[in-house]
């Protein structure tokens, strides 16, 4: 019972300050939505992505994806704003522990990676064929790809002690998840090295789920799609915990900061 | 609530960093209710002990007990029992007073009306009330401090631990921190650990801990402490300080001493009229002065 409250605590305060964040949240549609009207427009003209489809088609399920996978990932970034600003201390101290504040935290930011991707999700009648049972499909296969997302932010989180550091990282990592996914252009026009690292990403497994629910072609099975995004959270999620250790946090601040008293 | 249990009894507790000995071999023994301070320089392993009882770092060797619950195999238990003040505010700016009060009461369980109440009249006890809409971020250091205080005894802990609590508050406000510390001493019987610079902090504790370099070098009441100075002090300034701190070694009257800035420092023992008079004849003597003896002897004497 401690846990389930400490859980709902962590998921409120992050939902609140997110809420907070207008800009941050606004940032996080826009952006996904001027890759599709621009870039997907552009495009339109000069990409053949086969399957009787225009290009515009094609990303809109890369499009929903990014817009998720960055709204949860960048989630992220309040571990590491706790972490350097004494909160996450006091969240560890508390008696439902760490696994309990890593799960609340993996709760919001899935949360605001659903709400960012169902944004852009609900503009998709506007550019695709669809029916409203696809589209609720897709918020659904939208919900598991945004908890392996904020389970993949809150890993590059889990041992970066600054919020300048974190931004450095965050984006060498959300970028090539995102363009090695066959999220902006199809896997199989990959070379050969690139199609074996879009197998071993995660986010590959998300965009081929939408695909799926949007009635567009994909590249495995739904079942294949599930099994491994489910089995890549959870793994992601116990390494995410072991990586986590609140000791070896505050040895590595306390002697980086020579401040122990 | 607490029965005779000790709040806190450890015995050689100890914590290393690779080959750093950030605290050696802290035997402690605290009953419950108790004011213990936790004194020593920068560096001396105050803070390392703490974050040891609050359950957050394992020691290398040795054991720490809570309530008779052990902080390294059971600390679920001990944290229940425990609230924690850091250093460093733990506060969320972006969050109103009111809402970091509703984060840390379900961090420790409490929902639903239970948490809105103890919340509502914990406010209205450390005079936060006015401020409960308002965002911390907008908050001065001293009501942020008091909000850190509030939020650490929300759901009344039989251990209250503070890692330097009133650093960097004026005086109102380490007043009123005091205050708050001192009600919940006296309402909730709660034991309060705290680490302090402010060595006139400590002169009310009942038990003062003195630590240097990772070791305790004095442990015992602040009049206990004080006494091993001597009955005074005698503050010596001038060039003839180092004369006539021999010549009442000498005499037999002088205890422990420290060298300062401007001179000597030393502990009296013995006829108070026999040092004057000495002093009164010593040449060279710029200054001389006797004065009670405080704890900043006692930490100037086994920290230097």
């Amino acid at each position: 019972m401690t846990s389930l409250t400490a859980i709902h605590g962590v998921v409120a305060r992050d939902l609140l300050r997110t809420m907070r964040q207008k800009s941050r949240l606004l940032g996080g549609v826009v952006r996904p939505l001027m890759w599709l009207l621009l870039v997907g427009t552009g495009f339109n003209a000069i990409a053949h992505v086969g399957g009787g489809i225009s290009y515009q088609e094609f990303v809109y399920p890369g499009i929903v994806v990014m817009a998720a996978l960055f709204g949860a990932m960048l989630m992220a970034i309040s571990t590491v704003y706790d972490r350097e600003f004494g909160v996450l201390r006091l969240m560890l101290a508390s008696p439902a522990g760490v696994g309990a504040v890593l799960t609340g935290r993996v709760i919001a930011a899935a949360l605001v990676g659903l709400l960012q991707g169902a944004v852009v999700l609900v503009l998709a009648p506007l550019f695709l064929a669809i029916s409203a049972g696809q589209l609720l499909a897709a918020a659904g296969a939208l919900a598991l790809g945004s908890l392996v997302s904020a389970v993949l932010g809150l890993l590059v989180a889990a041992r970066l002690r600054s919020v300048e550091n974190f931004a450095g990282v965050i984006n060498v990592v959300l970028f090539p998840l995102l363009f090695v996914s066959g999220a902006l252009y199809p896997s199989a026009l990959m070379p050969p090295p690139l199609r074996v690292v879009a197998q071993i990403n995660p986010v590959t497994y998300q965009v081929d789920l939408i695909r799926h629910a949007l009635g567009q072609q994909a590249e495995f099975s739904v079942a294949t799609d599930v099994i491994v995004l489910g089995g890549v959270a959870l793994v992601l999620f116990v390494v995410t915990r072991l990586l986590f250790d609140p000791e070896q946090r505050f040895m590595v601040r306390r002697s980086s900061h020579s401040a122990a008293g | 609530m607490t029965g005779s249990v000790p709040a806190i009894h450890t015995e050689r507790l100890a914590r290393h960093y690779g080959s750093r000995r950030a605290l050696e071999n802290l035997n402690l023994q605290v009953a419950p209710g108790a004011l213990v301070g936790l004194l020593g320089p920068n560096g001396a392993g105050k803070t390392t002990a703490m974050l040891l009882l609050a359950t957050l770092l394992t020691p290398t060797h040795g054991t720490a007990l809570i309530f008779g619950h052990d902080a390294t195999r059971n600390r679920r238990a001990v944290r229940r029992r425990l609230g924690l003040v850091f250093q460093e505010s733990s506060v969320d700016g972006l969050l109103t007073v009111r809402e970091n009060l509703l984060f840390a009461a379900r961090l420790t369980g409490m929902s639903g009306r239970a948490a809105h109440e103890n919340i509502a009249e914990a406010m209205e006890r450390n005079g936060l009330t006015a401020h409960s809409a308002t965002p911390a971020r907008q908050l001065s250091g001293g009501w942020r401090r008091l909000l850190d205080i509030t939020r650490a005894t929300l759901h009344r802990p039989d251990l209250l631990i503070l890692d330097e609590p009133t650093v960097g508050l004026d005086p109102e406000h380490r007043d009123m921190v005091w205050s708050l510390l001192a009600a919940q001493r006296r309402l909730q019987g709660t034991t309060i650990l705290f680490s302090t610079h402010y060595l006139v902090e400590a002169e009310s504790a009942d038990l003062v801990v003195l630590l240097s370099a990772g070791q305790v070098v004095a442990s015992d009441t602040p009049a206990a402490l004080r006494s091993t100075i001597g009955q005074e002090v005698a503050e010596i300034e001038g060039p003839g300080a180092e004369k006539l701190a021999a010549a009442l070694r000498g005499l037999g009257a002088a205890g422990a001493g420290v060298r300062t800035e401007r001179g000597l420092r030393i502990g009296l023992r013995g006829s108070r009229e026999a040092v004057v008079e000495l002093a009164g004849s010593a040449p060279g003597i710029e200054r001389f002065a006797l004065r009670p003896a405080t704890l900043e002897d006692v930490y100037f004497a086994r920290t230097r």
